[in-house]
């Protein structure tokens, strides 16, 4: 039995040497740095933020996107620190930022925590509604030294939402199915931020409150949910009206649908609708235009 | 086997294996999105106005390259130990339930959205732990229940466990937001992401300390892998043997997939590929198997780091997709040569 005892012993020895060695420095290290009042080199690791980023005028200071950083055009050029999902910690650190602006999900929550506790500047936004959305513009611009324009940015894009709602705010509303993914069938649920464009839009979701936040339906709730509209993002780069003749075959169906019998099925490019950011109100507005086209032609 | 096993030969194959796994973990740190120079490494970490990146991202790779080596020496050992517990060519560390427990730990862990570090772990770590943990006590509960350690029972309650759990877990994931669903999908695959150096301590401790206890009860395994009672009538002490392996394999797992997530494959082939070509004795089997997984572990991250770069895949992937036509390779080349897989 004496080799297990020295066994135990030597581990006991190296666990109580490694809280001595790693253990003080916890507390220390999980304080992290303080915002700076200006960032000059700045990784974003959103498509959102880096929307936001340039539309605050900060275009130039970025050092590092993610993949999927497309708008404006300038920010695919931009280099690249991994994917949204699966941001590389070490292209990060390469990229040398002063500040490093995530959002609030798992994965970039974990990279924020890890970068703060090596010194690096991190902040984290949660952007999943509407008001999210204003308050994480105005906590970057606070970050970055550029309250103004963060100040004006969300004015500019609430000026813009309150003159839609003068357009389109009267009248009965139109009832939305917002479609995610058709098979197997998911559509947008009430605590969504597309459900609040939906609403800014002059519309209502079709579909009651939910467990899911994205609910998964079957054909009978598709009936009896009665929309009036049926709206789903266009997927990857094919053309638009390609994709809209294929949705109208695929609803075909459900005849008795009142957005099937009168052709009110559309399909919208993704970026402006699937992705919260500073073209909130371009999104709202291309959705307001399928829910009533009559108020736009002009 | 031919030749006897010497303590000799043993500490030989042992020291060649521990350069070969220090050779290639050297390399792999070389290896990365971003090219880091050594010499600027060793110019220190900088100060705060001016901290040196090359030092930081070879912390980071080393980290991650320590971590990788931990958990594919604890999930190759407690597949040896599985597999003969078991009698079972098929069994894994995930066997027993431990994949969907730990999964079903992380997924609530996620769910409930808590915002707080245990010693540098996320609630995901801790939650897992916890969950592979119970899982293996409720099997093992339920398999001494049908028997005293009666294998069939304890197969089939490891296999109904994972099941029930696996559709909690669905259940979970159907009503979860998106973005959590993706954080727990990544999760499942496995990932590998450094951690604090104190974790990474006090893994290496349990991880390394488990592997040389199975290594002390090596000659017990090789006489239970003829079967319960042959041991018993060579003087082994079966229950307390079993209880012993059983502990040692599920605790080093646990910890395995607490820091990592679930990796599969890497307990499943790296034992057989080891049993393959040394031979089927414990005493080596468990030493060589543990280096082996760390190696194995190693090379499949660096690929999974830089092969879509500046994406990253999970490591879980490469595990598969590297390791299989390989062990395949050995079944072919060895199986002729090798008596007691016919």
């Amino acid at each position: 039995m004496n080799k297990w005892w020295w066994l135990l012993l030597i581990i006991s020895c190296w666990m109580a040497a490694g809280v001595t060695m790693f253990g003080s420095r916890q507390g220390l290290e999980n304080s992290g740095a303080p915002l700076p009042d200006r960032a000059d080199r700045i990784v974003s690791l959103a498509p959102n933020i880096t929307e936001i980023l340039f539309a605050i005028g900060l275009g130039d200071k970025i050092t590092g996107v993610t993949l999927d950083s497309d708008y404006p055009p300038d920010a695919a050029e931009k280099p690249k620190v991994g994917t949204f999902w699966q941001p590389d910690i070490e292209a990060v650190v390469a990229a040398r930022p002063d500040l490093v602006i995530t959002l609030g999900f798992e994965q970039q929550k974990n990279l924020a925590e890890r970068l703060r506790r090596i010194g690096y500047n991190s902040l984290t936004v949660n952007i999943e509604k509407v008001s999210d959305f204003f308050a994480a513009i105005e906590k970057i611009g606070i970050a970055t030294g550029r309250q103004r324009q963060a100040n004006e940015l969300i004015s500019r894009i609430r000026t813009k939402l309150r003159q839609l709602a003068s357009i389109v705010g009267a009248g009965p509303k139109v009832r939305v199915l917002w479609v995610v993914q058709r098979e197997p069938l998911r559509v947008a649920g009430r605590d969504t931020f597309v459900n609040e464009m939906i609403e800014l839009a002059g519309g209502e979701n079709a579909i009651g409150s939910t467990v899911h936040k994205y609910p998964p339906i079957g054909s009978e709730q598709v009936i009896a949910c009665n929309a009036n509209v049926i709206i789903e993002s266009a997927m990857g780069r094919e053309d638009i009206e390609n994709q809209r003749d294929r949705a109208l075959q695929h609803w075909s169906k459900f005849k008795f649908l009142p957005a099937v019998a009168n052709r009110r099925v559309f399909v919208i490019p993704g970026d402006t609708v699937s992705r919260l950011g500073p073209r909130l109100y371009e999104g709202t507005e291309t959705i307001a235009r399928c829910l009533k086209p009559h108020l736009f032609e002009n | 086997m031919e030749q006897l096993l010497t303590p000799k030969k043993l500490t030989t194959k042992i020291g060649l294996a521990l350069a070969v796994l220090a050779a290639v973990m050297f390399v792999c740190s070389l290896i990365g999105t971003e090219t880091v120079s050594l010499k600027a490494v060793f110019t220190g970490p900088g100060t705060q106005a001016a901290p040196n990146p090359d030092f930081e991202i070879m912390g980071f790779r080393l980290s991650r390259i320590i971590l990788a080596g931990l958990v594919g020496a604890a999930l190759a050992c407690a597949g040896v130990v599985f597999q003969v517990l078991l009698r079972n060519p098929l069994a894994d560390p995930y066997i027993l339930g431990i994949s969907s427990g730990a999964g079903l730990g992380a997924i609530i862990a996620v769910i409930s959205g808590f915002n707080w570090t245990l010693w540098g772990r996320s609630p995901i770590a801790v939650f897992a732990f916890a969950g592979a943990l119970g899982t293996v006590w409720l099997v093992w509960f339920i398999g001494r229940l049908t028997g005293k350690f009666h294998v069939t029972g304890l197969l089939l309650a490891g296999v109904v466990v994972n099941a029930f759990f696996s559709a909690l877990m669905m259940f979970l994931t159907s009503i979860a937001k998106s973005d959590q669903v993706y954080a727990t999908i990544f999760w499942l695959m496995g990932n590998l992401t450094e951690g604090d150096f104190l974790v990474l301590w006090i893994g290496a401790g349990c991880v390394i300390g488990g592997i040389v206890a199975l290594f002390y009860i090596g000659p017990q395994l090789n006489a239970l892998s003829f079967g319960a009672d042959d041991a018993r009538s060579m003087g082994v002490n079966v229950a307390r043997t079993r209880t012993i392996a059983f502990g040692i394999a599920a605790g080093i797992t646990a910890v395995a997939v607490s820091l990592s997530g679930l990796i599969g494959f890497v307990g499943l082939v790296v034992p057989h590929g080891v049993r393959l070509v040394f031979g089927p004795d414990h005493r080596q089997l468990i030493p060589l198997s543990g280096i082996t997984g760390a190696i194995f572990l190693v090379i499949a991250d660096t690929v999974a780091r830089i092969i879509v770069a500046p994406a990253q895949l999970p490591v879980g992937v490469v595990t598969a997709i590297v390791g299989g036509p390989f062990f395949l390779i050995l079944l072919v080349k060895y199986s002729k040569k090798v008596s007691w897989l016919k």
